[in-house]
């Protein structure tokens, strides 16, 4: 059925369009009947519990010039990394990671006590260890330059942060509400929570449950309108397995960025223990403020997360 | 297909794989000093536009030398072998190739149209001539990179929202689509860049050339000729792109491209009249001054036209800027945003920093590393952060909106401005302070504060700002360095408050 040039006919051309279109319509068709239906999007679960059950409350502080040293120290001396982390699982480290800063400057946390804490879960039979964070400016500058990426990766962990980590819609309770977390927390069966201490101006400390901060998407800077109370349902909407405090360096002053070296105080100190209360408490105790009378711990307490007694950390003295 | 046509498919494909290799190295972070700028320095047509309009050449723009001899030696090598933009349209072109023979001929025949390019080029000098830098509106490689930047890149979840960037997208797709319907039609038709080659090329030495005797006039050289430049009959050597297509289409073997210097061109001039050349020209120069006061002119300094850092004062920028978008592809935070009305007509498709997008980063000079023409200057992070003894590099200063300011204007707590602040000591400080609340509660607050002395206005603070689309603490120009009429603090003898951890 060709004419006179050998160009097909109008009713080819029709014919062909319709078999394939038919043919596209019936294989779109199969597929979407075959295809794994998603259901409605899976609801995270309204809290983050990732604590080893039955484990009494303890921690321990170590003190001396050599970070990674002080880290295995205070690991140790609750008991090692082997009873708070299980072989195969996937362990998340979630340092501050916040700054475009030098780890000198002290708005991040120290890279050492990060990689010390990777290499310690590897040994411990983690199966991955993913370190990940938000930071408040760019990513790769602030990951680059805290140290933490490359000291992290040379350690033997996955470092994660935007734009290729993303936030994932979580049910969070109270002032919470609303705000998506990082994509990696439903992923992870442990969580270690590694906050640096430092001044801020409005919630005067910020440490480990301030450090949650990290995990979550945009709209949070809303939460600093309440932020004690923000601070306390941050620490009990994500129980971490294990909340270490780096204080090899802390910022005294111009927090929580910092800048300034004439900020930065040498401590040479590291906190490690399963009471998120009381190492913040430490951590404030080091900024010369009284834990007790600070807005979010006494919340914290209120809400049974812990106690504000830095003196129930043993206190294990300098190496 | 014959192996030249092999080779230079290979060879565009290459070009166009490096300009997209950088552009997404570029976009990427990448932290090695890759030459991000070098197809934009290779570009005659922005050398000539910065030498009419500046009246200097950056050394960079030396490369285009290089393309300016290849053109005087081979005629348009550049737009049929090396330009991406050129590229992409012969790939549409070739995907819509008719099958019917005497269809290709009528695409490829030469069109009186295709000589708008050479009044596009008119009118662009003319502009350049009164200072004006308007090529890269329609420069194919502003064109591509500014068209990617704005409206490709944004497509991938890596990168944040362009808003002024489908208008630059919508250009290039039309440039790119119009080749369904006429092969590299933006090439023959519209392109400054092509027409600037093509006057050049008129003295080229290597040419087509046609033997009379074998030729049975049988058309076939059209079949794919790019130019659309006429082989068959007289060949118009200034619309030709050398692709070469005619030698292997001619069954007679009566084409060779050749050494064959001093051959009357034809036509003899460009095929203008001279009264269209002369009045678009002189259009231009009327035009030029009326779209320059229409925008507001260039003594109004526009609030919101705030330039990246390293940026030369405004209107040495006009002069300078080809649009090419390098520097809004470099930006990790996607402040750089490409300005609509913001910056005024002349700055239409400049770089403009939109801090609700992004925001400058204290550390960051990428901008001025990618710019192709020194619009915005290189800078060193000391030089950018005033650690080098001068004073830090500002961009403009922040304004405190106090009717929308949480702790200002509705007694709740929020530092968020004061905690994001880079500068060491902080420009925004906070005042203690107790107010009222509507129910005669009283509540200690802290209200900020901005110190214009220490301000860079970098934006992070309205960035983050928690208050609405509109944030309620605003970068404007005011305080920027580059602009002595931008200055609003009277220099102070006593400088106790420069240097850090003096608070």
């Amino acid at each position: 059925m060709k004419d006179g040039d050998g160009q097909p006919t109008r009713r080819e051309i029709l014919t062909g369009l319709l078999r394939t279109s038919v043919t596209a319509g019936a294989a779109g068709t199969l597929y979407a009947v075959l295809r794994e239906r998603p259901g409605p999007a899976p609801s995270a679960p309204r809290t983050f519990d990732w604590r080893r059950t039955g484990d009494a409350a303890s921690g321990a502080i170590a003190r001396g010039p050599d970070p990674a040293v002080n880290v295995r120290r205070a690991i140790t001396a609750i008991g090692g990394m082997k009873r708070f982390i299980g072989t195969g699982e996937t362990v998340l480290i979630k340092p501050n990671v916040g700054w475009d800063r030098l780890p000198e400057q002290a708005a991040n946390t120290d890279p050492q006590v990060v990689a010390e804490l990777v290499r310690l879960c590897l040994a411990a039979g983690a199966a991955r260890v993913l370190v990940a964070d938000f930071p408040c400016n760019d990513p790769r500058r602030s990951f680059t330059r805290s140290g933490i990426g490359p000291a992290a990766r040379e350690a033997g962990a996955t470092v994660f942060h935007p734009p290729r980590l993303g936030t994932v819609p979580a049910r969070l309770p109270g002032v919470l509400s609303g705000l998506e977390v990082m994509a990696l927390l439903p992923k992870a069966d442990r969580v270690i929570n590694v906050p640096v201490v430092k001044h801020h101006s409005l919630a005067r400390a910020t440490l480990g449950m301030k450090n949650w901060f990290g995990v979550l998407g945009g709209g949070r800077p809303r939460l600093h309108q309440g932020i004690h109370r923000a601070i306390a349902e941050l620490g009990a909407a994500f129980r971490p397995t294990l909340t270490v405090v780096d204080a090899t360096r802390i910022l005294v002053a111009n927090g929580p960025q910092g800048g300034s070296l004439d900020d930065v105080r040498q401590t040479r100190a590291v906190a490690a223990g399963t009471d998120p209360v009381a190492l913040d408490a430490w951590g404030a105790s080091l900024l010369r403020l009284d834990p007790r009378r600070l807005g979010f711990i006494a919340e914290a307490e209120r809400l049974g997360l812990g106690t504000g007694d830095p003196r129930t950390l043993e206190e294990l003295g300098t190496a | 297909m014959s192996w030249w046509r092999r080779l230079r498919l290979l060879d565009q494909l290459v070009f166009l794989a490096i300009f997209l290799w950088l552009l997404e190295r570029l976009a990427a972070g990448d932290t090695r000093a890759l030459p991000w700028a070098v197809f934009h320095h290779a570009d005659p047509l922005t050398a000539a536009g910065l030498a009419l309009a500046h009246h200097a050449i950056p050394v960079a723009l030396g490369l285009s030398l290089a393309v300016v001899l290849l053109t005087l030696v081979g005629g348009r090598i550049f737009c049929g072998w090396i330009c991406p933009l050129g590229t992409l349209q012969e790939l549409v072109a070739r995907w819509a190739t008719p099958r019917r023979l005497r269809e290709r001929l009528g695409r490829n025949r030469w069109r009186p149209l295709y000589r708008t390019k050479y009044l596009v080029l008119a009118l662009l000098a003319g502009w350049a001539i009164l200072g004006s830098l308007q090529t890269g509106l329609l420069d194919p490689l502003s064109l591509l990179a500014r068209g990617l930047a704005g409206a490709v890149w944004p497509l991938l979840p890596v990168r944040g929202p362009v808003p002024g960037g489908w208008l630059a997208g919508a250009l290039l797709a039309a440039v790119i689509l119009a080749s369904l319907w006429i092969p590299r039609l933006f090439c023959r038709a519209f392109c400054p860049l092509g027409a600037f080659l093509g006057l050049l090329a008129r003295f080229s030495l290597f040419r087509i050339h046609r033997e009379d005797g074998r030729c049975t006039a049988c058309n076939l050289c059209v079949t794919n000729c790019q130019g659309a430049d006429e082989p068959l009959g007289d060949h118009r050597i200034e619309e030709c792109m050398v692709c070469l297509e005619c030698i292997g289409d001619c069954s007679e073997q009566a084409i060779t491209w050749r050494f064959s210097p001093g051959r009357p061109p034809h036509p003899a001039i460009p095929d203008l009249s001279r009264r269209h050349a002369l009045g678009t020209l002189a259009g231009g120069l009327v035009l030029g001054p009326v779209l320059r006061v229409a925008g507001g002119g260039r003594t109004t300094r526009h609030a919101d036209a705030i330039r990246p850092p390293g940026a030369v004062p405004e209107d040495a920028f006009l002069d300078r800027c080809v649009k090419c978008m390098l520097c809004q592809q470099a930006c990790p935070t996607g402040a750089i945003q490409p300005a609509l009305a913001q910056a005024g007509v002349e700055g239409f498709w400049t770089p403009i920093l939109s801090m609700r997008r992004g925001w400058c980063e204290y550390t960051c000079t990428r901008c001025g590393e990618a710019c192709p023409t020194g619009a915005i200057t290189p800078l060193t992070v000391e030089r950018k952060l005033g650690l080098d003894g001068g004073e830090p590099v500002r961009i403009g200063t922040a304004f405190i909106d106090r009717g929308m300011c949480l702790p200002w204007g509705m007694a709740t707590p929020c530092i968020v401005c004061e905690e994001m602040c880079p500068t060491d000591p902080k420009a925004i400080w906070l005042e203690e302070t107790v107010a009222r609340r509507p129910d005669g509660s009283t509540v200690r607050l802290q209200r900020p504060h901005v110190d214009p002395e220490r301000c860079v206005g970098c934006g992070i603070c309205e960035n983050r700002c928690p208050v609405g689309e509109r944030a309620a603490i605003r970068v404007t120009t005011a305080g920027e360095s580059r602009s002595p009429a931008a200055q609003m603090l009277a220099p102070r003898p006593d400088s106790s408050r420069k240097g850090t951890g003096t608070s």
